[in-house]
Order: C-alpha cells, then sequence, then structure tokens
C-alpha cells in the first residue's frame, strides 16, 4: 500500500470530498478502487451511529451547575467589599497614630491655658468624636460594597 | 452573537444564562463525543461532570484560546479518567435492554460501529472520534491532545487500518 493509498483509504472513511489527487488514484490503483464500496460502506456505518442526549440531560446538568455558579457570582460579588476593606485598612495605622498625636498635642496645648482636669475632658471628647468619625467612616464601606454588589447582579442576571 | 469565549468570561462571573448558552451550543457534540467513547449508558454522567468542571474551573480558561478546545480536553481527561477504573458490575438483563443503551451499534451491512471503536486503543479511538465525527482538522485535534499533528495523522492511519481489518475479521466486509 502506497502513501497515495492511505491518502484515499483516510478521505473515503472520514466521508472527506476526494481532491485531485485522491480522485485520479482511485481510478489509477486497482487495489483501491476495489476496495472503493468497502470503505464505503464502513464509512457510512460508522457516520450513522450519531448518538442523542437524552431530553432530561440539559436541565439536569443546569441544576447541578447551578449552586456552583451562584457560589462563583457571591464571590465575584462580595470582591469590591474585600478590596474596599483592604484599601481602608491600609492607612488605618496611620490614621490612629497621627491622631493620636494631635490629641496628645490638643491636650498639651489646652494644659497650658487650662486646668488639667477640663484639659483631659475636653482631649477626650474630640478623641471620642474622631473614633465615632472613623466607626463611621467604616461602617459605611460595607453597606456601600453590598449596594455596588446588589447594582453588579442586577446587571448581570436581570 | 456573542462568541463561546465572551460567554466563558461571563461564566467565570457566574453568570447562568451564558453557561446555558454553552451548553445549548455544546450539548451534542459533547454528547456524541462522550457516547462514543465511553458507551451512551455512561455518557450522561460524564456529560454532567464535564460541565460541572467547566463551571468549577471556569477562571482556569484561558480566553485567548478556543473554548471547544478546553471543553474536549476535560472530556478526554474524564473518559481517561473513566477507561481506569474497574470494570463495573454485570448489567442486570432488565437494564441491558432500556431504550437507548445500543442505538449507536449501527446495523448498515452488519457493522456493529460502536464495537468497532470500543477495539481501538483510547489514544486511537479519540482521534477517530474527533476526526470522524466532530471534523476537527489534525491541528485542531493535535491542540486538544496535546501533540504533534504527525502524531495525530499516524494514530488516525493505524486507526482506520485497524476498523478495516477488525470489519473483515467480523466478516462484515468483504
Amino acid at each position: 500500500m502506497t502513501e497515495a493509498c492511505r491518502h484515499l483509504r483516510s478521505r473515503l472513511l472520514l466521508a472527506r470530498p476526494l481532491d485531485a489527487a485522491a480522485a485520479a488514484h482511485a481510478t489509477a490503483c486497482e487495489h483501491c478502487r476495489t476496495e472503493r464500496a468497502t470503505l464505503a460502506t464502513l464509512a457510512a456505518a460508522l457516520r450513522a451511529a450519531a448518538p442523542a442526549p437524552p431530553a432530561a440531560l440539559a436541565a439536569r446538568v443546569r441544576a447541578a451547575a447551578a449552586p456552583i455558579l451562584a457560589a462563583r457570582a457571591r464571590r465575584i460579588a462580595w470582591r469590591p467589599l474585600a478590596r474596599a476593606l483592604g484599601a481602608a485598612l491600609l492607612p488605618l495605622p496611620l490614621i490612629v497614630a497621627g491622631s493620636a498625636a494631635a490629641l496628645r498635642g490638643l491636650y498639651l496645648a489646652l494644659a497650658t491655658v487650662l486646668p488639667e482636669t477640663l484639659s483631659l475632658y475636653l482631649a477626650l471628647n474630640a478623641a471620642v468624636a474622631a473614633a465615632l468619625l472613623c466607626a463611621l467612616t467604616y461602617g459605611a464601606i460595607p453597606l456601600l460594597a453590598a449596594r455596588q454588589a446588589r447594582l453588579h447582579h442586577e446587571v448581570l442576571h436581570g | 452573537m456573542a462568541t463561546d469565549e465572551d460567554l466563558m468570561r461571563a461564566v467565570v462571573r457566574g453568570n447562568e444564562r451564558a453557561f446555558e448558552e454553552l451548553c445549548r451550543r455544546y450539548e451534542r457534540p459533547l454528547y456524541g463525543f462522550l457516547a462514543r467513547h465511553v458507551g451512551e449508558e455512561h455518557a450522561a454522567d460524564l456529560h454532567q461532570d464535564t460541565w460541572l468542571r467547566v463551571a468549577r474551573h471556569a477562571e482556569r480558561f484561558d480566553p485567548t484560546r478556543r473554548f471547544s478546545t478546553w471543553l474536549f480536553q476535560i472530556a478526554i481527561n474524564l473518559c481517561r479518567d473513566w477507561h481506569r477504573r474497574p470494570p463495573p458490575e454485570p448489567v442486570a438483563p432488565a437494564d441491558a435492554d432500556r431504550p437507548g443503551a445500543a442505538t449507536t451499534a449501527a446495523s448498515e451491512a452488519g457493522i456493529d460501529a460502536r464495537r468497532l471503536l470500543a477495539a481501538l486503543p483510547e489514544a486511537q479511538r479519540t482521534v477517530v472520534i474527533l476526526r470522524l465525527y466532530h471534523d476537527l482538522s489534525e491541528t485542531e485535534v493535535a491542540e486538544i491532545l496535546g501533540c504533534a499533528a504527525g502524531t495525530v495523522k499516524s494514530r488516525l492511519h493505524y486507526a482506520l487500518e485497524r476498523l478495516v481489518a477488525l470489519a473483515r475479521d467480523d466478516g462484515a466486509l468483504p
């Protein structure tokens, strides 16, 4: 069997149209000429078997994949929160240290003109106000991120 | 119309509609591939496993490559795992008679296409199925299998030789 015979056999079994070389060989080669009908029968038998998927398969696959996709969507949706919290927490030590230094400076400045107890009271008030402001700012981050996630989910899933 | 790769980007974000569309597009080709590889009685389970892997590992998909290549690579890996498993318990006669259990057995000229394919070594069978039933080029099959196009060509050649020989041994061909 020559390379041309093998080429013709492949084309016949794969049910591909014969190119010029294969067609010429099919008429010239006696071995291939006699084998052509046999190969066509085998090719038809191989092609005839076309299994169709069961009707319920698509629904079964969708049902099985739904929890995975939902978890994926949740994970993706909460990424902005993680990023927002990460970005907000990064400068927090600096904010705390800066605030502590400012409050200490405030206390020392007040103590030069006011009684120590009153200075301490005012400094503590300022500290509580600063802490409250910080808590409100950080408390808003999850709320804003959740809103963003909800909007993202609506855009994605309608 | 969104490409498969666009749909996969949406699946990464958990978009169910994109996933359904991909399932719809590839339901027949994938099921046909699996049914010919492991038989119809196991194809539905492997079909589901393939899509579950797609959903689970969606972020591993490289959108610069073709989705179909990735999908068939997953299916081939699952088929390999399936072939490595110990043989199942003998099937009860009632199960063997259920409809669709032997629909791939071609009756054309008395040739049992399913049995012929099953008799091929796994690597050759994969090449034949992808080339014959999915009209993929040698280059595309090589990409799916992660081998050279020359390897695909030689595997196909040996597989076709063997198919002809097996059909002759059966007496189905002169």
